[in-house]
C-alpha cells in the first residue's frame, strides 16, 4: 500500500517523537513524586525531615524545575517537531542528533536537580539549577530547535498559519529569554533588586512565552484538524498572536507590586496584564466557537476532550489571573497560595492537558498502535478530578490565606491553621494526579515499547495479505 | 510572518523592548545606588562621619545567607516589606517602614521571595528573638510554635542526651535533648539576626503606627526576647572585617597565610594548631594578640583548655611583612567571625605595641611565659 | 466512531494549511454577523486602553524610584532636638565599637585597669580634656574618682578614620551618658584642639592634662 506523505512524515518522526515523549513521561512521574512529597510535607512537617536532601524548599523547587524543563521541555520538543513536520509537509531530519541532544538535555536537568537537592541552588526563579549545567541545557536546546527550524524552512506552503506562528515563536523565545537571564543574573549581574526584576521576568515568561504558546499552537492545529472545519473567526488569530507577543513580556512583572522596585515596573505590568484580556478573548473565541459547533465529536474523541479541557482552563485561569493582578486584590493575594493556583492551573490544567491530548492524537499515527479508549478515559477522569480538587483548594485556600493574613490581630500561626485543611486537600489531589500520570506513562509504555510478540503478528499479516 | 529570519527578529524584539525597559531602564535609574546616610544635609550631601546605610553584613551572616539559599527557605518566606498602599506589612508589624531598592544593593543574592507560607523575614532581626530561640526554631519549630508547618532541620545540630558546653536545652514535653549548633546553624542564625531595615533613608522614613506592639507577632517575640538588641555594624567595621578576611585567606604576598593552619573555619587542627573560634586568646586582651601577630609564637600554649605545642612563624608572606593596617584588619576579622564578637583593633594600637617592642628581633617568636610577664608589668 | 475513524474523517494537513491561508487572504469574508464581531472587539479593546491608561497614570508615581512620601516640616525646636538626637546616637555607636571594650558600655571601666567615664571630672568638665586624650592618647598614672589607673600603650586614634565630627559625636555622647550632664562639643572646637596639639608626637601624661585644664581639677 503506497504510503501517503502524512504517513511518511510520521515514519520519519517516529523515533525522535517516541524518545521525547518517553523522556517527558518519565520526568512527569518524577515531578509527580516530588510534588506529592512537597504537599505531604506541608501537612506533616516531620515527613522526611531528618534528611537534608529533602528540605521542603529543595523539593518544591526541584519539582518546579523537573516539571517545566523535564516534562515541559521534552513534550514541547515532541509535539512541536511533529506539528511543524506535518504542517510543513516535510520529513524530520537529523533524528540521531535530536536524540543525542535530547539525552544531553535530560542529563543536564538530572544533574541540575541533583545540584539543587545537594544544596547548590541559585536564587533565580526557574533557574535554580546550578549554572554549571546551563551551557549543556542551552546547547542541546539550540540543536533541537535548529533541527525543527530546518524542517520548517523546507515547508511546502510558504505562507504560515496560526499553529506555526505560536510554535516557532516559542522555540525562538526560549533561547532569547535564557540569554537575557544568563547575562543579567550571572555574567553582568545587576545589583540589588534589579536581579529580582529580571528573575521574575524570566520565570514568568518561561510559562507565558514558552509553555503557553506551544499549547496554544497545538490547540490551533488539532481543533480544525479533527473537526474538519477551519478555525472560526480565524482572521482574529494573527491579531491575538501579536498581542500576546507584544503584551506578555511586559505584563509578567505585575507580581512585584508594592515591592522594593520602582513603582512604574509593576504598574506597567498590571496595565499590560489587564490588556491581555484581549488576546485571551481572541484565542478563546477561536477555540471554543469552533469546538462548540461539534460538541459530540469533541467529547467522543478523547484527545480533543483533553485539549478543550485545556483551552477552557486557559481562558478561565487567565481571566482570574487578570483579576488577581489588580492592585486592590493583589494586596491580599500577592503572597498567598493563589500563586500555586496560577502555576498549577497554567502548567497542569492548561499545558499538561493539551499535551496529553496531542500525545494521544499523535502516538497512534506515529507508532501505528492504538491506545485503548478505556485507558484514556480513566486517565482523563483522574486528571480532571485531580486538577479540579487541586485548583479549588488553592483558590479558596489562597483567598482565605490572603484575607486572614491582612488582620494584624491574628498571629501568623492562626492564619496557617486556617489554610491547613486546604493543604490536606492538595495532598490528596497530588496523590490522584500522580496516579493519573502513572496511568499516562503506562499508556505510553504500551505503545512505545515494542511488544516482542507484535512483530510476529505483523509477519503473519503480511504473509496472508 | 513568512520569512523566518524576519519573524525571528520580530520575536526577539518583543522581548528586547521589554528587557530594555525593565532591566536597562531600571538599571539606569538605580543601578548606581550607593549606601547613604540616614539623612542628608541642607545641600543634599552626606553629613561627615555619618554611618552609611545599608551596611554590609558581617562575614558570618554572609555565609548564613548562602545557607539560607541552599536550604530553599525562599520558597516559604519573603524578605520585603510592601508599601503602605500595596500591602498590610507595616500594619502587621513586620517592619518600621516599607523596603526600598537601596536596602538590597549590598546583597549578593536578593531573595525577595513570592510566597508567605511563613512570615516575612525582612526585619526578623528587629523582633527581639534570641539566638537560642532561633536555634530551637530551626531545630524543631513545632516545639516553639505549636502547629507550625515550618520544616525542622535537625541535621544542623549535634543532638545528645547529655549536656555539654554551649548546648541548648530543648524540652519537647517527652524528653530533654541538648543540641549543639553546628557552624552552619550559627551562620544561619547570625544571618537572620542581621536582617533588619531599622534605619531611615533620605527617601523613606519610619511609618508611625500607633499600636505596633499590639500585633500578635510582636507579642510572641516579646515572650522570646531579652530586649538586648545587638549593635549595628558600622561601615568602617564591616570594611575592616572584609579586608581582614581577605588577608586571612590569602596565600600570596600581601596575605597572612593564616587559613593553612587555623583553617578557613577557624577551628585549627586538633592537636596541632589551636582554634580561633571562641578562643580566649583571640577574644581577650589585644596586646598579646597583637604581639603574636607581629612576631609569631612558639612553645606550649593552652587554648580553650587544650594544650598545643607548635611554632607559629610571624604572619605574612614573607614572614613578618604584614603592615599595621593589615594586622589590625585581620585581627578585627578573627575577633568577629565564627561566632566571635569582640571589639575592633585599630592600626594605631598595633603601631603603639610595635613601637614598644621595636628592639625585639623580627623573627624572635614569643613564648607564653614572655607574654604573661609583659602584660603583668602594666 | 472509533478514534481512527474520527481521525481519518478529519482535515488533511495540506488542506488545513491551504484553507487557513486562504482565510487570511480573503480577510473580508461575507459571513453572517461579520460586522458585529470586530465592532465588539474594537469597543472592548478601546475600553481596555482607556481603563489601562488611567490606571497607568495613577500608579507609576511619575516613574520615580521611590514611593511617594509626605514631607513634614519640623519646627526649629524639633529640628534642634532631632540634631542632638542624631549626634548622641552616632556617638553611642562609635563608643560601642571603639571604646566600650575597655571602658565598658556602662561607662564604669574595670577596676584597676580602665577608668570609669561615668561621673568622672575628666569627662564632664572641659570637653577639651577627653578630646586631647582621644587625639593623642594617654600614658602614665592618673587619678579618677579617687582611684589610680595607669596606662602604658594607650589608644591613639588620630590617624584613623575617626575624624573631627566623629570625635565631637562620641565626646558629646559620653558627656551626656550614664547620668553625666555636660554640654556637647562641636566639630570646629575639635578641629582647633587638633590644630593646637599638632606638634605633640607622643601621648599626654596625666600631669600635662591637669596643667592644661587647671580649673577642671581644682577641688
Amino acid at each position: 500500500m503506497k504510503k501517503t506523505s502524512e504517513q511518511q512524515i510520521d515514519q520519519s518522526a517516529k523515533f525522535a517523537f517516541s524518545f521525547f515523549v518517553a523522556s517527558a513521561g518519565l520526568w512527569l512521574l518524577a515531578a509527580a513524586i516530588l510534588a506529592y512529597i512537597a504537599a505531604a510535607k506541608l501537612t506533616n512537617p516531620l515527613f522526611l525531615s531528618s534528611w537534608e536532601f529533602f528540605t521542603y524548599g529543595k523539593i518544591k523547587i526541584s519539582q518546579a524545575n523537573a516539571f517545566v524543563y523535564g516534562w515541559g521541555g521534552n513534550s514541547i520538543f515532541a509535539v512541536s517537531l511533529w506539528i511543524v513536520a506535518r504542517l510543513s509537509q516535510s520529513p524530520v531530519r537529523g533524528t540521531i542528533f535530536l536524540i543525542f541532544a535530547g539525552a544531553i538535555w535530560n542529563l543536564a536537568i538530572t544533574f541540575g536537580l541533583l545540584g539543587i537537592l545537594d544544596g547548590h541552588m541559585l536564587g533565580h526563579e526557574l533557574l535554580e539549577m546550578p549554572k554549571e549545567v546551563w551551557p549543556a541545557l542551552f546547547i542541546s536546546y539550540l540543536v533541537i530547535a535548529f533541527l525543527i527550524l530546518v524542517v520548517f524552512r523546507s515547508r511546502r506552503q510558504s505562507v504560515t498559519i496560526a499553529p506555526q506562528w505560536f510554535i516557532i515563536a516559542a522555540l525562538i523565545w526560549f533561547p532569547c529569554l535564557f540569554l537575557f537571564a544568563w547575562n543579567g543574573l550571572e555574567i553582568n549581574a545587576g545589583r540589588g533588586t534589579l536581579q529580582a526584576i529580571l528573575s521574575m521576568w524570566f520565570g514568568q515568561n518561561i510559562i507565558w512565552l514558552w509553555l503557553t504558546p506551544v499549547a496554544l499552537g497545538c490547540a490551533y492545529y488539532i481543533i480544525p484538524s479533527v473537526l474538519n472545519r477551519p478555525i472560526d473567526k480565524y482572521y482574529l488569530a494573527i491579531f491575538g498572536f501579536w498581542c500576546i507577543a507584544g503584551l506578555a513580556p511586559w505584563s509578567v512583572v505585575h507580581h512585584l507590586e508594592g515591592g522594593p522596585v520602582p513603582m512604574w515596573v509593576p504598574a506597567i505590568g498590571t496595565v499590560m496584564s489587564i490588556a491581555m484580556v484581549f488576546p485571551i478573548a481572541v484565542a478563546s473565541t477561536n477555540f471554543h466557537a469552533t469546538a462548540f459547533k461539534d460538541v459530540s465529536r469533541v467529547w467522543n474523541y478523547l484527545p480533543l476532550r483533553f485539549v478543550i479541557f485545556g483551552t477552557l482552563s486557559y481562558t478561565i485561569s487567565s481571566y482570574i489571573g487578570v483579576i488577581f493582578s489588580i492592585p486592590a486584590v493583589a494586596k491580599l493575594t500577592q503572597f498567598s497560595i493563589i500563586n500555586e493556583f496560577h502555576f498549577n492551573q497554567r502548567v497542569y490544567g492548561f499545558f499538561s492537558m493539551i499535551i496529553f491530548g496531542m500525545v494521544y492524537h499523535i502516538l497512534p499515527q506515529v507508532t501505528g498502535k492504538e491506545i485503548g479508549t478505556a485507558a484514556k478515559n480513566f486517565h482523563f477522569w483522574t486528571s480532571a478530578l485531580g486538577v479540579f480538587a487541586l485548583l479549588l483548594a488553592y483558590l479558596i485556600g489562597g483567598l482565605t490565606h490572603g484575607v486572614l493574613a491582612q488582620q494584624p490581630s491574628l498571629a501568623w500561626i492562626t492564619v496557617i491553621e486556617s489554610v491547613k485543611p486546604y493543604f490536606l486537600i492538595t495532598e490528596f489531589a497530588f496523590l490522584i494526579l500522580g496516579f493519573s500520570q502513572l496511568v499516562f506513562v503506562l499508556n505510553l509504555w504500551k505503545v512505545i515499547v515494542p511488544n516482542p510478540f507484535s512483530c510476529c503478528e505483523k509477519n503473519v499479516e503480511q504473509k496472508t495479505a | 510572518m513568512n520569512n523566518i529570519f524576519k519573524f525571528a527578529i520580530y520575536i526577539f524584539l518583543t522581548l528586547a523592548f521589554a528587557w530594555l525597559a525593565f532591566f536597562v531602564g531600571a538599571k539606569n535609574q538605580y543601578g548606581d545606588l550607593e549606601p547613604t546616610s540616614q539623612y542628608l544635609e541642607e545641600n543634599n550631601s552626606i553629613p561627615k562621619g555619618a554611618d552609611l546605610f545599608p551596611q554590609s553584613m558581617p562575614g558570618v551572616a554572609q555565609l548564613g545567607a548562602k545557607e539560607y539559599l541552599s536550604l530553599g527557605c525562599v520558597t516559604c518566606h519573603t524578605q520585603q516589606v510592601r508599601t503602605i498602599d500595596a500591602g498590610f506589612d507595616v500594619e502587621r508589624g513586620w517592619g518600621k517602614r516599607p523596603s526600598v531598592p537601596r536596602d538590597y544593593i549590598l546583597q549578593k543574592e536578593v531573595l525577595l521571595g513570592h510566597n508567605r507560607v511563613g512570615p516575612d523575614l525582612a526585619n526578623i532581626g528587629l523582633r527581639g528573638y534570641t539566638r537560642e530561640w532561633l536555634h530551637k526554631h530551626l531545630f524543631n519549630p513545632q516545639i516553639l510554635v505549636e502547629g507550625s508547618i515550618c520544616q525542622p532541620s535537625p541535621f544542623l545540630y549535634d543532638t545528645s542526651n547529655e549536656n555539654s558546653e554551649g548546648a541548648i536545652i530543648v524540652d519537647n514535653g517527652e524528653s530533654t535533648l541538648f543540641i549543639k549548633p553546628t557552624l552552619r546553624a550559627n551562620r544561619i542564625v547570625s544571618y537572620l539576626e542581621s536582617l533588619k531595615q531599622d534605619y531611615e533613608l533620605p527617601e523613606i522614613s519610619f511609618i508611625e503606627t500607633q499600636d505596633e506592639d499590639d500585633t500578635e507577632d510582636s507579642k510572641q517575640a516579646e515572650v522570646a526576647s531579652t530586649k538586648d538588641y545587638p549593635v549595628g555594624v558600622p561601615t568602617w567595621l564591616a570594611t575592616q572585617i572584609e579586608s581582614g578576611k581577605e588577608i586571612y585567606m590569602k596565600a600570596a604576598p600581601g596575605g597572612g597565610l593564616c587559613f593553612t593552619c587555623h583553617q578557613p573555619n577557624g577551628q585549627g587542627i586538633s592537636g596541632q594548631f589551636p582554634p580561633l573560634a571562641g578562643s580566649d586568646w583571640v577574644l581577650g586582651e589585644k596586646e598579646r594578640l597583637i604581639k603574636i601577630s607581629i612576631h609569631g609564637l612558639m612553645g606550649e600554649i593552652e587554648v580553650n583548655g587544650v594544650k598545643y605545642n607548635n611554632v607559629m612563624a610571624p604572619p605574612g608572606i614573607p614572614p613578618g611583612s604584614l603592615t599595621d593596617q593589615q594586622i589590625a584588619d585581620v585581627l578585627t576579622y578573627i575577633r568577629n567571625e565564627w561566632g566571635n564578637s569582640a571589639s575592633a583593633v585599630s592600626p594605631e594600637e598595633v603601631a603603639t605595641i610595635r613601637s614598644t617592642v621595636k628592639d625585639r628581633g623580627p623573627m624572635q617568636m614569643w613564648t607564653v611565659a614572655e607574654l604573661q610577664t609583659e602584660s603583668s608589668s602594666d | 466512531m472509533s478514534s481512527e475513524e474520527i481521525r481519518s474523517s478529519g482535515m488533511k494537513d495540506d488542506k488545513l494549511v491551504d484553507e487557513h491561508v486562504r482565510l487570511n487572504e480573503i480577510k473580508h469574508e461575507p459571513t453572517k454577523g461579520f460586522l458585529q464581531a470586530p465592532l465588539i472587539f474594537v469597543f472592548v479593546f478601546g475600553c481596555l486602553i482607556f481603563v489601562c491608561s488611567i490606571q497607568l497614570a495613577h500608579t507609576t508615581n511619575d516613574f520615580a524610584l521611590h514611593p511617594p512620601e509626605e514631607i513634614i516640616e519640623l519646627t526649629p525646636d524639633e529640628k534642634e532636638a532631632l540634631r542632638i538626637e542624631r549626634k548622641i546616637s552616632s556617638g553611642e555607636k562609635i563608643f560601642a565599637a571603639r571604646c566600650a571594650s575597655c571602658h565598658q558600655t556602662n561607662g564604669l571601666g574595670i577596676a584597676g585597669q580602665y577608668p570609669p567615664l561615668a561621673g568622672s571630672e575628666w569627662v564632664t568638665s572641659d570637653p577639651g580634656i577627653i578630646t586631647n586624650i582621644i587625639l593623642k592618647g594617654l600614658k602614665g598614672e592618673i587619678v579618677v574618682k579617687g582611684e589610680t589607673y595607669g596606662t602604658t600603650a594607650a589608644i591613639n586614634m588620630a590617624a584613623v578614620a575617626i575624624n573631627d565630627s566623629e570625635i565631637a559625636n562620641v565626646v558629646s555622647y559620653v558627656r551626656q551618658a550614664w547620668g553625666n550632664n555636660a554640654e556637647e562639643i562641636f566639630e570646629d572646637e575639635v578641629a582647633s584642639i587638633r590644630a593646637d596639639s599638632a606638634e605633640k608626637q607622643d601621648q599626654w601624661t596625666g600631669d600635662q592634662i591637669i596643667s592644661m585644664y587647671p580649673e577642671s581639677f581644682a577641688k
